[in-house]
């Protein structure tokens, strides 16, 4: 099984604050790798270096292989990322937006867009200015953008934060039947516990910047004597 | 009824007035700029004043009778005139007498005073003397043309004391090296105030608004986060960026003309009547631009739109969200406002250096400053201002382009001289 992503002792650092502090983890093809942590651990710190947004203090990242801070224009030909809150221009339809992004990611866009429709279920709907959309139908949308070109590694930023059961419930779907189906390997934070241990085959808990054990869940679960990932983590951090 | 009010009025307050960006800009921004301007204004009446006052008074007689010689002792109880003898006027001006003696009007006795006068006086006939007041066009400012307008205050004088109406003044301009009878300059300076005024109420509509638009374009990506979304596409990051500026470009340039036709409507609409009758052709005189004049003006404006977008991307750049680069965006304007007003009251030659040094550096004072020089046919100052803004406006869009290349775009903030690392999104 070949590496998808390669992170070696990655530190970060804004100004005086230690956002990571020498992460390492490796994720393999058609793997789901899942970062967990609470809010200001390092999980979005983390996917932004890997999807070139921002570059690391010191430490390395490959993506198949290539470097992010060297080979950067060669990653993103080779990786799509949601961010975690993330809109679609207000003004433009669902169509023209997803439209727009298949362009700029140099795919034929007429292939992809019966992908992409199929992949958000909005059916009719991307007819309209997205300004229209819910939250949840804004983020199938971006969801159906950040799949609809097959990438090799999907970097998905809590993919289902702040949506309602049953449209959480339909990203997850979305997300379990598409990695299965093209075999993408995925790198995705959450706080969400249920979210991770249905999605993910490892999990990594991470906290003010240190991963702090590193397995499959319900390994995890057997090692920590835990009814959930919540518990685990928990324990981990020594809250309980 | 209006319960709750007050406690909504105290919260909003205390949003509004602890928002730096808005004290600044709606506050300090305005107690700053608006006595600025009355300074530059003020400045610009007391030099024209000034000017007038030490110039030297240049009277050419042609005519050798005796009430040319009661004319002159009559202004010589007033000023102190340089006298110079059966010349042409058009002499005074190849000559360079008029820079000698750093004036801005002479007044030549014709030939044939004197007969006039004394005809006028014996046989009660409307037969009169007439004095020609030359008046140099300068082009351009509020206070062009008051030289000559207060020489012919002389002959007014004159009239007083020997009789009513014993002399009238016909009044001509020089324009570019050249005299042109029959044109008054202080009319004259008027109607290309009018003109004048447009371009400048114009620019500062334009760089205001394409600037607004360039500023909300960038925040808007980054309060929606689609800018993160953008940046990890395999895209030139050089292309999102002239992407922006030259759709704003578009959309500035729309903007533009329909404030331009709107105004020079409502212009036209206020300044017919007054207008009406007047014998003063602006293409005759050559004070319309040519072809290359227009060319030059459109490119020094292209130049400096392309400048102010870039600024407008940097500044918000440095911000949140697209209220924080609406705000930032307004700090830049004084530099635009400051310079269209200065420029409609007041000619650049007539500052003193330092005064002067700042106003060809900004930018913004580029278009006008070429549209002034190009009504004169200078080619070249026009030129030397493109080449100043289109150098600038490649150093602003090599920065801008840094800040897109770089983690810079998504990280850092700006927060009133210092700068500040955000740590948003570590989590």
């Amino acid at each position: 099984m070949s590496i998808a992503v390669e992170a070696n002792d990655l530190v970060k650092t804004f100004g005086n604050i230690k956002a990571l502090n020498s992460i390492s983890f490796t994720i393999h093809q058609g793997e789901v790798y899942g970062l967990i942590g609470p809010n200001g651990a390092g999980k979005t710190t983390t996917l932004r270096i890997v999807s070139t947004l921002i570059l690391p203090t010191s430490g390395s990242v490959t993506v198949f292989g290539k470097d992010v801070v060297k080979q950067a224009g060669e990653v993103r030909q080779i990786l799509s990322y949601l961010p975690d809150e993330a809109g679609a221009y207000r003004n433009l339809s669902g169509y023209e937006y997803l439209e727009f992004m298949a362009k700029l990611s140099h795919v034929n866009y007429k292939d992809v867009m019966r992908e992409a429709a199929e992949i958000s279920g909005l059916g009719d709907r991307l007819k309209d200015k997205a300004k229209t959309y819910s939250k949840g139908m804004k983020r199938r949308l971006l969801l159906a953008r950040a799949l609809m070109t097959k990438p090799r590694l999907a970097i998905l930023d809590e993919p289902a934060s702040g949506l309602d059961v049953i449209h959480a419930f339909h990203v997850r779907q979305i997300i379990k039947s598409y990695v299965q189906k093209q075999n993408v390997s995925v790198l995705l934070s959450s706080h969400n516990m249920l979210e991770v241990e249905y999605l993910c085959d490892r999990v990594a808990l991470i906290d003010k910047g240190r991963i702090m054990v590193e397995g499959k869940p319900a390994d995890l679960k057997a090692q920590y004597k835990s009814l959930n990932l919540e518990e685990v983590f928990a324990k981990v951090v020594g809250y309980v | 009824m209006f319960k709750g009010f007050r406690t909504i009025v105290l919260k909003e307050l205390k949003e509004l007035i602890r928002d730096p960006k808005i004290i600044v800009g709606m506050i300090v921004l305005p107690l700053i700029m608006f006595p600025v301007l009355g300074l530059v204004i003020g400045y610009a009446q007391q030099s024209a004043v000034e000017q007038v006052q030490k110039s030297t008074l240049i009277i050419v007689n042609n005519d050798g009778g005796n009430w040319s010689q009661t004319f002159l002792k009559q202004i010589q109880l007033m000023a102190n005139p340089v006298v110079i003898n059966n010349t042409d006027p058009q002499q005074i001006v190849n000559q360079g007498i008029l820079t000698k003696y750093n004036s801005t009007a002479f007044i030549e006795i014709p030939a044939g005073f004197s007969q006039n006068i004394t005809i006028h006086i014996n046989t009660n006939s409307n037969v009169t003397g007439v004095i020609n007041v030359y008046g140099v066009f300068q082009g351009g400012s509020i206070f062009s043309g008051i030289s000559s307008t207060a020489i012919a205050g002389y002959a007014t004088v004159f009239n007083r004391a020997v009789a009513p109406d014993v002399i009238a003044t016909a009044q001509s301009t020089v324009i570019k090296g050249q005299i042109y009878h029959g044109v008054d300059t202080s009319q004259l300076s008027g109607i290309m105030l009018t003109q004048s005024i447009a371009l400048p109420i114009t620019i500062m509509i334009l760089l205001t608004y394409a600037m607004q638009i360039a500023a909300t374009s960038v925040a808007m990506e980054k309060e929606e986060k689609t800018l993160e979304t953008l940046l990890t596409l395999p895209v030139d990051r050089f292309s999102i960026l002239m992407g922006k500026l030259s759709s704003t470009i578009v959309v500035g340039g729309i903007s533009a003309g329909a404030y331009t036709i709107g105004y020079n409507y409502m212009l036209s609409t206020i300044t017919s009547g007054v207008q009406t009758g007047s014998s003063i052709d602006l293409v005759k005189l050559g004070l319309t631009p040519s072809p290359l004049g227009y060319g030059l003006l459109g490119l020094s404006l292209f130049v400096t739109l392309l400048a102010a977008l870039a600024l407008a991307v940097i500044m918000s750049a440095f911000s949140e969200d697209v209220r924080g680069a609406q705000a930032l965006v307004g700090y830049m304007y004084p530099l635009i406002f400051i310079p269209s007003f200065a420029l409609i009251y007041l000619d650049i030659n007539s500052l003193p250096l330092v005064a002067k040094a700042i106003l060809y550096a900004i930018p913004f004072s580029q278009p006008i400053l070429a549209s002034k020089a190009v009504a004169l046919g200078d080619y070249t100052t026009a030129a030397l201002g493109i080449v100043y803004v289109a150098v600038f406006s490649l150093v602003i869009m090599y920065i801008a382009s840094r800040l897109f290349a770089t983690e810079k775009i998504l990280t850092t903030k700006l927060r009133f001289g210092k700068k500040k690392t955000s740590t948003e999104g570590v989590g």
